[in-house]
């Protein structure tokens, strides 16, 4: 029985840092910050909630903080993660080879469609 | 504990210190603001991973508390953060 739950602790702990690895690499690699957000999600969702996998598996009393702790990062990761694209978007910091932009298109048939005589379209560069 | 399971949970700690340095030097000599604050977020995921894994080899629970509260502290930070920089204002 140990020796089942070891091996599915040392497989765990292989394909979490194995995911940190290829986030990392991605992070370094990729070309513009929305394609690096892509590759760094894997590291806080598949790599470190594996490595909890296992530290649920082997150590004593720490069950209930793994899941805890699981259900946390499984929450907040991607709402982090969104919350930087988003800003990214906001700010202007342009996509490399695009080759179309909804969240553009979107607030501009919405500014369209809100502007009034008092409130006119800015003037478009 | 016997060998196996010790010797990757060694070389799982030494390759995630290493991916913490890599992350440390690019928020260094990032591109832009986003950039750097993804690279934030990715230290703070790194450091929380070498926290389990001492958690793992000590095999005390204590260290998985740590993490707990670093994740929390980390998840607010980075939303505080993307907010400052988009709206120029945190509150």
């Amino acid at each position: 029985m140990t020796s089942v739950l070891q091996a599915i602790a040392i497989l765990a702990v292989f394909t979490g840092t194995a995911f940190s690895v290829l986030g990392v690499l991605g992070f370094i690699r990729m070309p513009d910050v929305y394609t690096r957000l892509h590759a760094t999600g894997k590291v806080s969702v598949f790599g470190v909630v594996l490595l909890l996998l296992a530290a649920v598996v082997l150590t004593p009393l720490g069950f209930s903080k793994g899941l805890v702790l699981i259900f946390m990062l499984v929450l907040g990761g991607p709402a982090a993660s969104h919350s930087i694209a988003s800003a990214a978007h906001a700010i202007g910091i342009p996509l490399e080879r695009f080759t179309r932009d909804d969240l553009a298109a979107v607030q501009e048939s919405a500014a369209i469609s809100h502007a009034t005589a008092e409130n006119p379209l800015p003037p478009q560069a | 504990m016997t060998g196996a399971l010790s010797f990757v949970l060694h070389a799982a700690l030494a390759i995630h210190i290493v991916l913490v340095a890599v992350c440390v030097w690019r928020v260094w000599r990032g591109e832009n603001v986003a950039d750097r604050l993804i690279g934030a977020d990715l230290v703070g995921t790194l450091i929380l991973a070498v926290l389990v894994i001492v958690a793992l080899i000590r095999s005390n629970a204590l260290y998985i508390d740590v993490a707990l509260g670093l994740a929390v502290l980390g998840f607010v930070s980075t939303i505080a953060l993307a907010k400052y920089i988009a709206d120029e204002q945190m509150f």
